[in-house]
């Protein structure tokens, strides 16, 4: 038996029961739309995830005080809500002598209630160097960031995140205005650009800036720094620059022993390389999630497979009987089930593609405003594939026991 | 072109044995009529089915066009099926859902002929037994006699060398049984060989050679005078 002619008898015996066709078809079609959906909103959460991290700037690396004792993806202690006041301005000037490193850029920061007339809000609050709004992109879009000298004058100065402008100010242009920050006058000089929420699940556009100096002496009281982040020059490796940075510490701490650090080193690579691995664990959990639906689709498939087989027993009957061997009847039924199939993948591409855009629409304009529309050609191709081998799979056994009916048996069957 | 020798088929039904040909002997030469005949059990099916390859003996030879069919795969036997054989059943058995077209196209899609080359044999077929009006038409929806007449259609399609037909006019009323009846005699007189199994004696009076088979075993195996019988068959009928 030509191909050509077991693919019209495939068609048509399909055509004979429509109905049923479609039916069957549906469960390829869920499945596959899920795969194509799943997939393709696993790697828009991936992207944007990864989008922010690379949006705080470029070759960056981040010290928090505390150690991990060497490993690359555990938490420091500093994160787990525990004070350590290793990290200090002695540190800081000895990473802006290295010359691997272009920019640095100490951190304090706390909680407050931010006051301005009868507005009051709880915020966190950062204090920083001038050099952070280079190194970490903040720009600002009224006003301007504070300089240098006003870090060094303890001035009272103070960027407003975006949306903390507009919930103390409303409609008001903050710039020259006064805040009350912990009992602290602080004159508003700029308004920062919407920025979303951060990598690292800090609300930037809900933050107030404040010079370095001054955080530490009137709001915090503290001589040592919560973190630093650090511009690294690119004309060196950044693994040379992170074994330049780990050894002007491990000497100013006076420690040789790696197991003994009391800081921890993370460089943007390795913050891309842990939300890699979680945004993949997602991605994974999603995928696996179509293909379980695809799976159901294809044991329906098989169902009506396998009655298809015993309502079709007398027709087999004859097929023997007018020359087709085993081999012609298990084709015509496999090839039923890829047509089915394949059908019903190229249709749940379609549904999947309309629904992944729908999802990109309503996230957009609601949740997430950095939310890519990502249609991976590798979820196309795999859909085609997967929904092709559903039919395999899933066509063979019923297509067999087509082929073993013996015909004398199936002639008679009524 | 057939020869048949000491056939034996015995059938295994849960350890219990149940012999239904014992022995039976005999041969079909081309463009003979044969009427195989027998009350039901007596072994004429199980014969039928041995001689058109949709099953095997137990025991004995058989030869057919020279070739020992013992000796061959079912894949070729399939083959062998498709180029050599034509079958008329008693039910039919077309797909309803198909038009008489493809009904009749259905053995060329199992041989090495073109889709191109596969036209005019069809439509020859079809205007053989008188049907070319209907030719695009849905085959479930056909009279019975149209039925059996796109089932002979079919049987033709491939020139074979002998037509298998088990019961023909079993599901008929007589003028459309008769009909059938006319065109197989009509095809045996144009040469073509013919095996009826039939228990209804009207029908068996169109073969020229009647075997009957009780039992397992042939009873009796008569030559007839054609055209008398031929007569007597009609005149039941009227």
């Amino acid at each position: 038996m030509k191909t050509a002619d077991a693919i019209q008898s495939a068609v048509k015996g399909l055509k004979h029961n429509i109905t049923r066709s479609i039916l069957t078809m549906l469960g390829i079609v869920i499945g596959i739309g899920s795969v194509i959906l799943l997939m393709s909103i696993g790697a828009s959460a991936q992207k944007l995830i990864l989008d922010q991290v690379q949006s705080t700037g470029s070759n960056l690396v981040f010290i928090v005080p505390g150690g991990t004792n060497g490993s690359r993806f555990a938490a420091p202690a500093s994160t787990q809500g525990i004070i350590i006041k290793t990290l200090v301005k002695q540190d800081v000037d000895s990473l802006r002598r290295e010359p691997t490193i272009v920019r640095v850029s100490p951190e304090v920061r706390g909680q407050a209630r931010v006051v301005y007339e009868n507005n009051d809000i709880s915020t966190t609050y950062l204090g920083t160097t001038e050099e952070y709004s280079v190194i970490r992109s903040f720009n600002v879009e009224h006003g301007q960031f504070f300089t240098k000298s006003d870090v060094d004058s303890y001035n009272k100065v103070a960027i407003l995140g975006s949306e903390i402008a507009v919930k103390l100010f409303d409609q008001v242009n903050p710039i020259g205005k006064s805040v009350r920050l912990k009992n602290n006058s602080f004159r508003v000089v700029g308004v920062l650009e919407k920025k979303g929420i951060g990598p690292f699940g800090v609300d930037q556009d809900n933050l107030v800036v404040v010079p370095l100096s001054v955080a530490q002496k009137n709001l915090l009281g503290i001589d040592f720094y919560n973190s630093i982040t650090l511009q690294a020059n690119d004309s060196y490796n950044i693994e040379f620059t992170k074994e330049r940075i780990i050894s002007v510490l491990r000497q100013n701490h006076r420690t040789n022993d790696p197991d003994k650090d009391d800081f921890t080193i993370r460089t943007q690579e390795d913050a891309l390389a842990i939300l890699g691995n979680i945004t993949d664990i997602l991605k994974l959990f999603l995928t696996a999630i179509a293909f379980i639906s695809l799976i159901v689709g294809g044991i329906g498939i098989m169902n009506i497979m396998l009655v298809s087989v015993v309502e079709r027993t007398k027709e087999i009957g004859l097929r023997k009987a007018v020359g087709a061997t085993n081999n012609d009847i298990l084709k015509q039924f496999l090839f039923e089930a890829i047509i089915l199939t394949s059908l019903g993948g190229l249709i749940g591409i379609f549904f999947g593609t309309l629904f992944t855009a729908l999802v990109y629409f309503i996230l957009k304009s609601t949740l997430a405003t950095g939310w890519v529309f990502q249609l991976p050609p590798s979820a196309i191709v795999l859909a085609v594939s997967v929904a092709v081998l559903t039919g395999i799979v899933f066509g063979v056994y019923p297509a067999r026991q087509a082929a073993k009916k013996n015909p004398i048996e199936a002639l008679r069957y009524e | 072109m057939i020869e048949v020798e000491s056939l034996e088929k015995i059938f295994i039904d849960e350890g219990e044995q149940t012999p239904a040909l014992r022995g039976v002997s005999f041969s079909i030469t081309e463009g003979e009529f044969v009427a195989i005949m027998g009350p039901s059990g007596s072994g004429k099916s199980t014969l039928m089915h041995i001689l058109s390859f949709l099953d095997r003996p137990t025991g004995g030879h058989y030869r057919f066009l020279k070739q020992n069919i013992l000796d061959l795969s079912d894949e070729e036997l399939a083959k062998i099926r498709n180029k050599s054989m034509g079958f008329v059943f008693q039910m039919f058995n077309l797909l309803p859902y198909a038009s008489v077209y493809e009904n009749v196209e259905l053995p060329l899609v199992y041989s090495d002929i073109p889709k191109e080359s596969r036209n005019e044999k069809i439509m020859k077929a079809i205007k053989s037994v008188g049907l070319s009006h209907r030719a695009s038409q849905q085959a479930g929806k056909l009279s019975g006699g149209e039925k059996q007449r796109v089932a002979i259609a079919r049987a033709l399609i491939n020139d074979p060398a002998v037509i298998f037909a088990d019961e023909p006019t079993g599901n008929l009323d007589s003028k459309s049984g008769a009909q059938v009846m006319e065109i197989l005699s009509d095809l045996n007189e144009a040469g073509r060989t013919i095996i009826l199994v039939t228990h209804e004696t009207y029908t068996s009076q169109y073969a020229r050679r009647i075997i009957r088979i009780r039992d397992g075993k042939i009873e009796s195996d008569a030559l007839l005078n054609k055209e008398e019988h031929r007569r007597s068959a009609k005149d039941f009928i009227k």
